[in-house]
């Protein structure tokens, strides 16, 4: 493990040049296997002994070979992840599991697999009911993955060490929460722009390095002289935005960004698995239950009130806890899940007192211009 | 004291001086063309011209639109939306909704009696349906884009333009014209195709509420006011000169600033 001075510096190293380290260990010999969305389980992965990567791909780079494969009504995310594959970004992985979150993910499997032949391939067939029957076949299909690993990597892959994983995962998402509560300072101890740089950079690391380099962020931000710049407060919810541009915008334009419920962010943390006997019931239950994703929740209120507060609370938690003005609801053009919850969710952050703005975009910079000026305005309004 | 409030817009540039004591002393508005920057400048030394006035007479100077970074004399730039609320607030205290068509944005901004944003909408980033839409439209129908509102007025038959893109609009219009109909029906269609992608905005913004002004350079155009105010079923409020509310509250919000 390289020695961590300066964990902001290295974020930005590893934010900079995304899955450099990953690319390395795999020189040095390790299975490197990259994974699409929230879902994917890191935890087995890691017990399998390969190295995780969480794929990106590049805001400022325009599509230009992936739409030779897929239209432009898949999601903008997945089209531009694909094409930064199809152009060779991940030609150093062993392979890749996509797991089934949406439509995008679930149709375009099959191209993902032929287009790019890795020498390993899985589509994670994850339910989208959080019922007793649906945990027993996502504990059904997570056994199939690991069969699949075991093949691949012609190793046992025991239950001790899936619950050594496990344990090491939870200590992750500790240490980043432990780092997401500096930002309730104000003003917060990080920016979300420095915060942005970290979450990348921690899911393109082994989960042990990941955690030292967490660690090393927050020793170094608490010692580091605080500031006095008082601004208004903002929350982003959306999918995988995992580029600094848009936030940037943000505090480009006089905000903090101290919390997101985003899906390379708090929606990564807030959850740990927990330590059951069979360690696949504790890995199910918190892909399938506790991770709030559109997909793959169901509702299980009394009424449509109850329901809302079931999908939606933690983020008036999180909105009280980070003192939060404003939130900014970013959503992907034509993302179904994320799209189809758009008004419940405005209202319902709405009925706290915080104000909402809504912006529907492209997984791109070109159009962050008028985007721009939507969230200055915004900010003039709270202001 | 005297402040400037400029607007530079994707189409046009406006420039307005504004004096504590006289209110608008004198405003100017030129095409901003491929050169934002040197649109901005000329703009706001034509409008100092008439006064004789220097740069250095002004107290303050704040810049709005989408070109208003560019403006580096400016001391702040402010977005539209908060200077057309402002602006729009000091033309009609009652006004609560406000629906600005400019170039490239159609805006739905709800205000409360102090001028402030309760809650805006913009289009999103195809300009079907605002003023740049009816410029097109009008080339394809080689009408003045002046006479384009008057003309639909004259309309006998309820023409219905479906598309909401801008290409396929004027394809669409092009075969309404193949298939014979009279060219007043098919402009009051474009206008009405406007209103209904307006109201959709509306809508998202909470609907209507007394009064409703219309602002920007779109509220010259005869067809559309008519169009719209069938769609809400309210009069429009229109100041005479729509396209410097933009630069009237970048000003009104400069004044604030320097006292």
């Amino acid at each position: 493990m390289e020695p961590q001075t300066n964990g902001l510096a290295t974020a930005e190293k590893y934010y900079n040049q995304y899955g450099s380290r990953a690319k390395d260990l795999k020189e040095s010999g390790k299975k490197v296997i990259g994974y699409l969305s929230a879902l994917g389980p890191v935890e087995i992965l890691t017990a399998a002994g390969v190295i995780p990567l969480r794929l990106k791909g590049n805001v400022s780079e325009a599509i230009t070979k992936g739409d030779a494969y897929m239209e432009t009504v898949v999601c903008p995310f997945v089209r531009n992840v694909f094409d930064a594959a199809v152009k060779g970004r991940y030609d150093f992985l062993d392979g890749m599991v996509l797991p089934h979150q949406c439509d995008s993910i679930d149709r375009t499997n099959d191209v993902w697999s032929d287009v790019l032949k890795l020498p390993y391939w899985h589509f994670l067939n994850v339910p989208h009911v959080t019922d007793d029957p649906s945990i027993e076949f996502m504990k059904e299909i997570l056994r199939v993955f690991i069969g699949t690993l075991e093949k691949f990597t012609g190793t046992t892959i025991t239950d001790e060490a899936i619950a050594q994983a496990v344990k090491a995962h939870n200590e992750n998402r500790r240490l980043m929460r432990e780092l997401y509560a500096l930002r309730t300072a104000n003003p917060p101890l990080i920016s979300g722009t420095e915060m942005m740089k970290v979450l990348v950079a921690a899911m393109s690391l082994p989960v042990q390095e990941s955690s030292a380099l967490i660690e090393s962020v927050t020793k170094e931000v608490k010692e580091r002289p605080s500031s006095k710049d008082m601004r208004k407060r903002i929350m982003i919810i959306g999918d995988q935005i995992d580029d600094v541009a848009v936030i940037e915008a943000i505090e480009g334009a006089g905000a903090w960004l101290v919390m997101d419920d985003l899906s390379i962010g708090s929606k990564m943390y807030w959850q740990d698995v927990d330590a059951t006997q069979d360690p696949v019931q504790g890995i199910a239950e918190r892909y399938l239950r506790k991770l709030k994703i559109p997909t793959t929740y169901v509702a299980d209120g009394n009424n449509y009130e109850e329901n809302l507060e079931a999908r939606f609370g933690h983020m008036k938690k999180y909105i009280d806890e980070f003192k939060v003005d404003g939130v900014i609801l970013f959503i992907y053009k034509y993302c179904d899940p994320y799209g189809f919850e758009v008004p419940a969710v405005k209202s319902f952050i709405e009925s706290t007192g915080a104000s909402v703005l809504y912006l529907e975009d492209e997984y791109s910079t070109s159009a962050l211009p008028r985007a721009k000026t939507r969230i200055e305005a915004f900010l003039e309004m709270i202001a | 004291m005297l402040v400037a409030g400029i607007d530079i817009g994707s189409i046009t540039t406006e420039a307005l001086l504004f004096d504590k004591a006289k209110g608008v002393v004198g405003y100017t508005i030129l095409q901003t063309g491929a050169d934002s920057k040197k649109a901005a400048e000329l703009a706001l030394n034509t409008v100092l011209a008439t006064p004789g006035k220097n740069i250095s007479d002004l107290n303050y100077i704040i810049s709005t639109g989408c070109g208003r970074k560019r403006a580096s004399f400016a001391k702040q730039s402010v977005t539209e939306i908060t200077c057309i609320a402002k602006g729009v607030n000091y033309l009609f205290p009652n006004a609560r909704t406000i629906i600005d068509i400019g170039g490239q944005d159609t805006k739905v901004i709800r205000i409360d009696g102090s001028g402030r944003v309760l809650e805006f909408e913009m289009n999103d980033k195809c300009a079907a349906g605002t003023g740049r839409f009816i410029e097109v439209m009008a080339k394809a129908l080689n009408v003045d884009l002046d006479k384009v509102g008057d003309i639909s007025l004259g309309y006998k038959k309820d023409l219905t333009i479906s598309s909401i893109c801008t290409v396929f609009a004027e394809s669409e219009v092009i075969s309404l014209v193949s298939e014979g109909e009279e060219l007043e029906d098919i402009l009051y269609g474009i206008h009405k195709a406007i209103a209904d992608r307006t109201m959709g905005l509306i809508t998202r913004t909470g609907g209507i509420e007394n009064e409703v002004i219309m602002a920007g350079g779109v509220a010259k155009n005869s067809g559309v006011v008519k169009a719209l105010e069938k769609a809400i079923g309210a009069p429009l409020k229109i100041h005479v000169e729509p396209q410097i509310v933009g630069a009237l509250g970048a000003a009104i919000i400069a004044l604030e600033k320097s006292v």
